[in-house]
Order: structure tokens, then sequence, then C-alpha cells
């Protein structure tokens, strides 16, 4: 279970060794991670290093996110950025400097590029040229977020936006040996205030294990005029989180309780103990309910009706039944659709009119379930259906301020994972470009991130956890 | 806050009267908190003249309170033999104890709870108590507590292997969460808000040169009382001051929290021993006891900030509420005193009034608060020159604003203090003729 390679990693002495001795091993970084609730200035202190390519509009938004953060900003390349920095600069202590004045030894802990006005293919260059320089200097576990919009005016600019991508995916395989990751960020018009906690958490340790892919801010949710709150986002809510009882579900419920949530507990009967323990632990509910049985959604919405409302449902309960397509029974078939894609379907509906406002879905996809996998048909077939139901349903609830999304873990350590085939999993490990397994924990962090009020510029969409891997990315 | 509330009673500042303050571990070393805060009171008693059964309530505020002995109100009316019916209670909010503990007692007046009170604050650094580690407590208790036989005794020495960490500490100001010591923030302050060297040692230099003015041209004789620091020797004036300072002296010492750093014993409040009482009274009540009341409190607050973040901001946030409260705007006002913790400090929370920007995104204010014309600002110098007995400020600040507030014929005084914890306070004092 335990990664050999990652333990020798944390040894500064193994790993000068193994340096030393020329071994062809790539030693992967131990991520920095966040402990505990969220913070109000989760980059204190951080340098993070801001540019932007000629006609870039979404500097106001990066400055104020970044000054609230508490992160010391310096800007590099164009100048015209330099003015929407100044009051956010005023108001919390940190004005942004120029790059020249960062210590040549200083490390960065994140840059930024603000792509948006990127309209041809000669802007490109922008790339190049701020990125070249800072590559080498960045920290470990930093950041590389660059933005972009969804769709450039004309095939020049589509272009040159959809090379973004290819830049960033790649950027994100050269860093991640360092335990940094790289995403592109793409902003919808009239999103552009959605963008601020989407930063926020992109830039922050708790999207440790998120690399390699685009997101997509837009505008289709409703919104409350409310500022999304930086610290205790789950308070006074109550969320639903179903197969609690380990792993993966057991992480969520946790950090869902400790950003203020009131959490159910979901598993099956046979896992009583452990379901039990952990509700207790948390202060939430525990309900053992097997969600193949006919009544099962009508009893957790009776206990959600107790409870006064919805605001949270994770839907994380999910099996495997690894068999070729050719010996692959019947039932088997049935009970990997069943649970992981049906059942889904089914709680959904029993509890969409419970939802209050502002509610927030999250389904548990996988990259089986995005790239494919031999001997997982039904289960890739069952997650890649998740992927069509989010996207389905998210336009549809968007009017009452709910959005829905899917989480798409790759190779993270849990017990499934352990008791893969030593080489297999060896082989899962090294193909993410930070080299390592993820933790619970990262995909618990992402889909508390998704389950805040600050997402509300995310939906319809899928978000991977897989460190980058090569499969699906 | 403040103002007479239901009651219709108005709580007015009748007198104040501090010792002098003098460098800790110098002439007061012999004196604890209790001592200075009833020298202070016996002064004020005596300048007042009032009577020992006069008083009914002292509040007083303290930072380093003596463990034997926390109530340090109270025991300051046991020794002066005043009467036992006189109540008493005493507050901690750091730097701030002083002005809560005279808010308090405006409060109570306010209410009806009484006619006469003494709020003040004193605090001895000479006399902090030396803290043993928890370890020795826990390891000593079955000893100390319980019945001391050998094997209790080699039990406790075995507890308190290994030796190196029952040393006890030394005591110093550092924030209990971030383990930040205080001048450490304010050269985080001054770096974070480019706050530069030379406008922290001009306005150093300034505190030093008003404060020595106030006291040449006896400004402060009405409102500092001589104290008898030891056998026959008295302390008349304060110790601190320096008249001959200047900035190209200032700009020679070196920092003392960075290496690169800006903060220095010179532009920084020095560790301080004294004490300092304000007397207060329901407004008929001093004006039936034929006093002339000099100044109301109009309005209060306190506020709280991430200790982490920018730990003596406080003021920045009490000051616009205070202003709110009264409906005042600080271009309104005639005289602005602001605590001295730091020069860099004072100069932040300055920069941060006069900025829109700030006002927008802190204080979702449309326009800055204002900016503070240095003519009306600490006239009679602050804590940098006249010292900092923690909780002993509030009521200095109180009794020199009231007192100039009379002599120079104006009508409002504003008050700011940041303290430890990322706590503020802010008073705004109106005369009453």
């Amino acid at each position: 279970m335990s990664d050999v390679l990652l333990e020798i990693g944390r040894n500064a002495r193994a790993r000068a060794v193994v340096s030393a001795l020329g071994l062809p091993i790539p030693l992967p970084v131990p991520l920095r991670r966040a402990r505990g609730p969220w913070r109000e200035r989760p980059l204190a202190d951080a340098s993070v290093v801001v540019g932007a390519s000629a006609g870039a509009e979404l500097a106001p938004v990066i400055a104020e996110t970044l000054a609230a953060a508490g992160a010391n900003a310096y800007l590099t390349g164009t100048d015209s950025i330099a003015s929407a920095f100044v009051e956010p600069g005023e108001a919390y202590g940190r004005p942004a400097r120029p790059f020249s004045a960062l210590g040549d030894n200083e490390r960065v802990a994140g840059v930024v590029f603000d792509a948006t006005g990127l309209r041809d293919v000669a802007g490109l260059r922008a790339l190049y040229e701020t990125f070249h320089p800072l590559v080498s200097r960045l920290a470990r576990s930093g950041r590389v977020l660059v933005l972009g919009r969804p769709s450039g005016n004309g095939p020049a600019a589509a272009a040159a936006q959809a090379a973004l991508e290819g830049f960033v995916r790649s950027v994100a395989k050269e860093i991640g040996r360092g335990g940094a990751t790289a995403n592109l960020v793409r902003v919808e018009k009239g999103a552009e205030a959605r963008l601020g906690p989407v930063l926020r958490f992109l830039l922050s340790p708790r999207s440790a294990f998120v690399s390699a892919q685009p997101f997509v801010v837009d505008a289709r949710t409703k919104m409350s005029d409310d500022k999304p709150p930086f610290v205790r986002p789950l308070e006074k809510k109550v969320a639903v989180v179903t197969g609690a009882a380990r792993g993966i579900g057991a992480a969520t419920a946790r950090r869902l309780a400790e950003e203020g949530a009131h959490v159910v507990c979901l598993d099956r009967p046979g896992d009583d103990g452990p379901t039990s323990q952990l509700a207790r632990s948390i202060q939430g509910t525990a309900l053992l309910v097997d969600l193949g049985a006919d009544d099962a959604p009508a009893r957790i919405a009776e206990v959600v009706r107790g409870l006064g409302g919805l605001d949270v449902v994770v839907h994380n309960a999910g099996i495997t039944r690894d068999k070729t397509l050719g010996r692959m029974s019947e039932k088997q078939w049935d009970e990997v659709i069943g649970v992981n894609l049906g059942a889904v379907v089914r709680t959904h509906e029993a509890l969409e009119p419970l939802m209050r406002e502002g509610g927030r879905v999250v389904c548990l996809s996988s990259i089986a379930g995005i790239a494919g996998n031999v001997g997982q048909s039904a289960y890739a077939a069952s997650k890649a259906g998740i992927l069509g139901f989010v996207a389905g349903l998210a336009p549809i609830v968007a009017e009452r301020g709910i959005t829905v999304n899917a989480v798409a873990p790759g190779f993270i350590e849990t017990r499934l994972t352990a008791a893969i085939p030593v080489a297999v999993r060896e082989a899962g490990r090294r193909l993410a470009a930070l080299g390592q397994g993820g933790l619970p924990e990262d995909v618990a962090e992402v889909i508390t991130f998704l389950a805040s009020p600050g997402a509300a510029g995310i939906t319809g969409r899928t978000v991977r956890v897989c460190g980058g891997a090569l499969i699906g990315a | 806050m403040g103002m007479s509330g239901k009651t219709g009673r108005r709580a007015v500042v009748v007198d104040g009267l501090r010792t002098p303050f003098v460098k800790a571990f110098t002439d007061f070393t012999k004196l604890d908190t209790i001592a200075l805060g009833v020298a202070a009171t016996r002064g004020l008693l005596k300048k007042a003249n009032l009577g020992r059964r006069d008083v009914e309530s002292i509040v007083w505020g303290g930072v380093i309170l003596p463990g034997t002995a926390p109530n340090v109100g109270r025991e300051i009316a046991l020794d002066l033999g005043l009467d036992p019916a006189c109540e008493a209670m005493t507050v901690t909010r750091a730097c701030a104890s002083g002005l809560q503990a005279v808010t308090l007692a405006a409060a109570a007046i306010e209410r009806g709870e009484a006619d006469i009170v003494i709020a003040g604050g004193s605090d001895s650094t000479s006399n902090a108590e030396i803290k043993l580690p928890q370890k020795v407590v826990h390891a000593l208790a079955p000893v100390a507590l319980g019945k001391a036989d050998p094997k209790a005794i080699l039990g406790a020495v075995g507890k308190l292997a290994p030796f190196t960490d029952i040393l006890p500490t030394r005591p110093k100001i550092a924030e209990r969460t971030t383990g930040e010591v205080m001048g450490e923030a304010a050269e985080k302050m001054a770096r974070r808000n480019e706050i530069s060297r030379a406008a922290q040692d001009a306005f150093a230099a300034r505190s030093h040169h008003r404060a020595a003015a106030a006291m040449a041209s006896g400004r402060f004789d009405e409102e500092v009382t001589p104290v008898e620091a030891s056998e026959g020797k008295w302390v008349h004036a304060d110790g601190l001051v320096r008249a001959d300072t200047s900035e190209e002296k200032l700009a020679k010492l070196r920092p003392v929290f960075a290496k690169d750093g800006t903060v220095t014993a010179g532009n920084a409040s020095p560790l301080t021993d004294g004490a300092a009482a304000v007397l207060l009274m329901s407004e008929e009540k001093a004006r039936a006891l034929g006093y002339a009341p000099r100044a109301a409190l109009t309005s209060w607050a306190y506020v709280g900030v991430d200790p982490a973040d920018q730990l003596l901001m406080g003021p920045a946030l009490a000051i616009p509420k205070v202003l709110d409260r009264a409906g005042r705007t600080l271009a309104e006002i005639d005289l602005v005193d602001l605590h001295e913790a730091f020069a860099a400090q004072v100069l932040c929370v300055l920069k941060m009034l006069g900025s829109a920007a700030f006002a927008r995104e802190r204080l979702g204010k449309s326009a800055a608060v204002g900016e503070v014309d240095p003519a009306r600002l600490n006239v009679h110098g602050g804590s940098i020159a006249l010292g900092h007995p923690f909780g002993a400020t509030g009521a200095r600040m109180v009794t020199t604003m009231a007192n100039e507030l009379v002599r120079a014929d104006k009508r409002t005084a504003l008050l700011g203090i940041c303290a430890a914890g990322g706590l503020g306070a802010a008073a705004l004092l109106e005369r009453i003729d």
C-alpha cells in the first residue's frame, strides 16, 4: 500500500544518494497539502507572479483575489495591468511590485497568466516570454494558472485560445515532478465576477492533485448577491454523502463537516460500524440504506425532510465488478450499472425537490469513465454516464441556483487501489504528472470546493483529480 | 455605545491624574502595579478633594496582572482605605485596558449603577512574574499539594527530565496564536504599507519634541502627580522623554526585529512602569457637588482583526465606527490622539484612514475616512516619548485630551488604540460647557 518511492523522496539523504548514483528513478516530491478548514488568507505571504497578454481583461479580479488571499503580487511583462493592482494593494497592504523586485533566489509560489486578450497566433509568444524564465523558479507544489476565454472570435483567435490547453497540459507534465500543477481556466464573458473563488482554490494547496486540465467558469447558474464566504462556507447547510463509511466518502464527509455542514453519512447497513462512528465524530447523522433497494430514495428523502432541507449532495457510493466483457455475468453488469448510475439518477430525482436555492450536487465519476479501461466496460459505462447526467441536469436546475458537477478521481490511495497487483499499482502511480497517487483527502478538497457557494461559476463540468495522469488527459 | 441611553443620564470626565511614566527596571522597580495604582488614585482623590466614602466603584485596567491578586482595582481600594462598600473590578483588553475601564465606568454611570467611579489602569513591567513551564507545574503538583514522601519527590524529578525545557521562560510580548512578537508585527506592517524608516523616525522625533515642550511649559503639571519611589526619593516627572533627540540621531539606531528592518528602539514605545486614573461622575452629581465636568464620552467602539494579518491595524476599523455612531466625520474632529505603540503602526493606520481603496474594500464606504492633519494629531506627544505602561495608556489619553479640550477651547477629541490579539479601540470625547 505505502508508496516506497515517495517515502524515499521524503528523506533528503536518500534523495541525495539516488541522485549521486545517477539512478534513473524519478523520485516524486511530497505534495504540499492544507490541513484543517479553509482560511481567510490561504496564500498568506506567497509570491505570485502575474503576467498578461495585451488586451487582457481579468486583472481586476486577479488583483482583488490575490490581495484578499494574502498573496504578494509581482507583475511581469505588460504594464497595462498594473493600475488594476493599485487599489487592492493599498486596501490590504499588499502593494504589487515589478517582478524584478523579487530576489533572484526567491521561489515563486504561483504564476497567473491572463490570456483573455489573446486574439492571434503571434500573441502566443507571450506564453514563452512569461514562463520561460519562471518554470525553473517554481516552488515545490507551485501553481501555474492560465486564464483564457472559451472560444475565440474567429478562427485565428480560436486557434490561439485552443493552443493554451496544449500548453498547460504539457507544462503540467514538465513541472509535475516538483509537485507543481498547471491548469487552464476559461472564463465566459459575463462570468468574471465568479472567477475569484476558483482562482483562490486552484492557487491554494487544496488543489494539490488537480492538474493538466481546463476549467470553464460561466454565468449559467443563478447566484445570490452575497459575497461567497472565505471561511466556513457550508455553515448552516445540510449535506448528504453516499458511501461515507470509508475512503473518499469518509474524507469528504469530514471535510464538509469541517466547513460547517451537517452531514448525513449514508452507507450500506453492513457498514453500520464505520458509518456510525464517522457520523458521531463529525456530529452528523448516520443513515444505513442499501442504495439498490426500491425504497432507498424515499427513505433518504424522509431523513432529509426531517433536517429541514438539503444543500449539498455527494453521490459517492460506487462498486466495481471488474471482468472482461466476455466473462462478465448478467448480474455483475446489472449491479454495477444499477448502483453507480441508476441509483444516482433515482436518488437525485427524490432529493431535487428538497434542495434549497444555491444547492450543490457532486457526482463521483472516474478516469476510467473518461478513458476506458480493460475489464471495466460496465464500470466505465456507468461512470461515463455520470458525465452525461451532470451535463444534462446542469441547465435544468441552473435557474434555482443549483450546480451539478462530476469529479473524476485518478489513482487514489484507497482500499480499492491497495488491492491492485503491485506492477499495475506502480504504473498507476507513476503515470501521473505528479508521479504519485493522490489521497482521498485530495478528492474531498475538490468536492468541498464544488459544494461551496463560491463555486457558482462551475456547473455541468467534470473535474479530474488525477495528478495529471496520462490516461484521459 | 455611549450617549445617555434610556436613563437620560450622561457620564462625564471630571478629572484625571497619573504617575510619572518611567522606564521599566528603573525608579519604580520596587512598586508593583497595585502600588502604582494606589499612587495615581490617591493623588486623584486629593486633587479632586474627594472623601474616602465618596467613591462607589473602581474599574481598573491591567495587562500584567499579579497572580496572587489579579483584581488590582479592589486591592487599590483596600490599600487606600476606601469604604469597604466601594466595589471594584479589573479588566484586561491588552493595551486598550485603560480605555476599557473608562468606557465601562461610563456605561455603568449611564445605566444608573453608580454616580462616582474611578477608572484607570496600571502596569509594572518591572514586576512581571517569571512563569514556570506547565511541565514543571504538573510534575511538582503531587509534591506541593500532596504528601511529599521520597517516592513522590523522585517521581516528580523523573517527570522533569529532560531538564532543558524546564527553565523559566523570559516574558515577552508575543502573540499566543502566531508567536509573533509585536515589533515583528509592526515591522511587517511597515513593509506591507510602505512606511519608510525616515517617516517613522520623523514621527518619533516629533513625539519627543511635543512631549518635551508640554513638560517644559508645565502643561502636564495638572495631570502628573509626584510619586515616592523609595525612602525619600520622589519622582516628579516622566523619565523617558528626550527633548534633544532628532531624526538624525534616531536614524543611527539599528533595527531590532529584522536585519533590513525599519523598527528601532527609537521609533517604538518603550517598556514602562506607571499608572493613570480618571474620575467619572454622572453629570447631575458632578454639578450638584460643584465640579466643572470637562468632557463626555460620546461614543466608543472595540474591534478585532486577524492577528496573523496586520496585528495593529485595529484603530483603522474602530475609528470609523466611532465616528458613525456619533454621526461625525473625521474632518469635523478637533483633536486626534493615537496610541503610539510604534511609529510604523500609527503611520499605517493614518494611511488606511486616508485611503479610498481601504474604505471601499474594508469598510464598505464610498470615500476615505479622511486625512489627519499633523497639527491636531498627538499634540503633546504619545507613547513613544512618554512611555506605555500597558493598562495606563488609555486613561492617560482620556485625561490629556479632556484637559486639552478645555485649555485649547476645542469641542471634540478622537482616541485610537491598538492592542495585542488584533484588537483595536476608539472613543470620542466631547467638551462639556
